[in-house]
């Protein structure tokens, strides 16, 4: 993997996450929104200059790509590359969770 | 047509969060922001008072050519406005909003991406004018004595007062916006 994606995307913002997280689907901007929404029971809710300008940087990255142009606009999809980023991000926030398990079920002890 | 009325109020490209607040205030005093003319000239039409809020974003080629980004934004309930030198305006009204305090960014990265946008859009092409013609005219000007370079002195001394004073209140955009994400942390 190239060492600009690395470097960009590995942590992620919250938004990227739950962009390449949705489009491992086929997907346009507004139902990453409202899945997102409906995934965090309403406390992710992204706006959507911040949608579009993480969707416009991860196309020219070539972590999604685009489809087809639907009436409600253009249509994504996660690319290899960026299922890869994907993958590695997940990895990460897993570890991030299994120290947090960790260090809790210590304390209780 | 009693009903409209026409503002005067000067904003510079780097004071985008000042016009938001100010247009706000102006819908919850009864005065609704139709559009603005440029040059400081903004049309108003006579409302119920409404808490409306407002938000620009800067994309160079701005939002009236790119569907997608318009329909994004509609579909989250903005409603697009106009463009404006690379601006796009778009406002919702508070009682949409859950909380009543949505922005069209909803994390720190997309804000400060906003501000290098404008950035490269505008104070780059200023600094390169700044530095490249209006000092280099002021010196030389200062050296000479004819008339009409002394009015040409005059001239470049406004326009040096006036791109410093831009830059100014960047510098001043930029640090406030920094200062309110080290605050979020």
């Amino acid at each position: 993997m190239d060492k600009h994606i690395k470097k960009v995307y590995v942590p992620m913002t919250e938004t990227g996450f739950y962009i390449l997280l949705n489009l491992r689907q086929e997907a346009h901007g507004y139902s990453i929104v409202k899945k997102t929404e409906q995934m965090t029971h309403g406390e992710v809710i992204l706006a959507p200059g911040t949608l579009y300008g993480s969707l416009s940087k991860m196309e020219k990255d070539g972590l999604i790509a685009f489809v087809r142009e639907e009436d409600k606009g253009k249509i994504y999809k996660i690319t290899d590359l960026g299922q890869k980023v994907l993958d590695l991000e997940i990895k990460r926030i897993q570890r991030l969770y299994e120290s947090v398990k960790e260090m809790t079920s210590d304390e209780k002890r | 047509m009693k009903n409209v009325k026409t503002v005067y109020r000067y904003f510079s490209m780097c004071q985008w969060k000042e016009e938001e607040k100010w247009l706000r205030k102006m819908a919850n005093e009864g005065w609704k922001f139709l559009r603005t003319a440029g040059f400081g000239k903004y049309y108003f039409v006579k409302c119920e008072p409404e808490d409306i809020i407002y938000q620009l974003d800067y994309h160079p080629k701005g939002a009236y050519h790119n569907e997608e980004y318009r329909q994004l934004f509609e579909d989250c309930g903005w409603e697009y406005l106009q463009d404006k030198s690379g601006y796009s305006y778009f406002c919702k009204p508070a009682s949409h909003m859950n909380g009543g305090d949505e922005e069209i960014f909803s994390d720190d990265q997309s804000r400060i991406e906003m501000l290098n946008r404008v950035f490269k859009g505008w104070m780059v092409p200023m600094l390169v004018v700044f530095f490249l013609i209006i000092l280099p005219q002021l010196f030389h000007l200062g050296q000479m004595d004819e008339p009409i370079e002394k009015v040409l002195f005059v001239i470049y001394g406004i326009l040096f007062c006036l791109y410093l004073a831009i830059f100014v209140f960047f510098a001043i955009q930029y640090a406030k916006l920094i200062s309110s994400i080290q605050k979020h942390e």
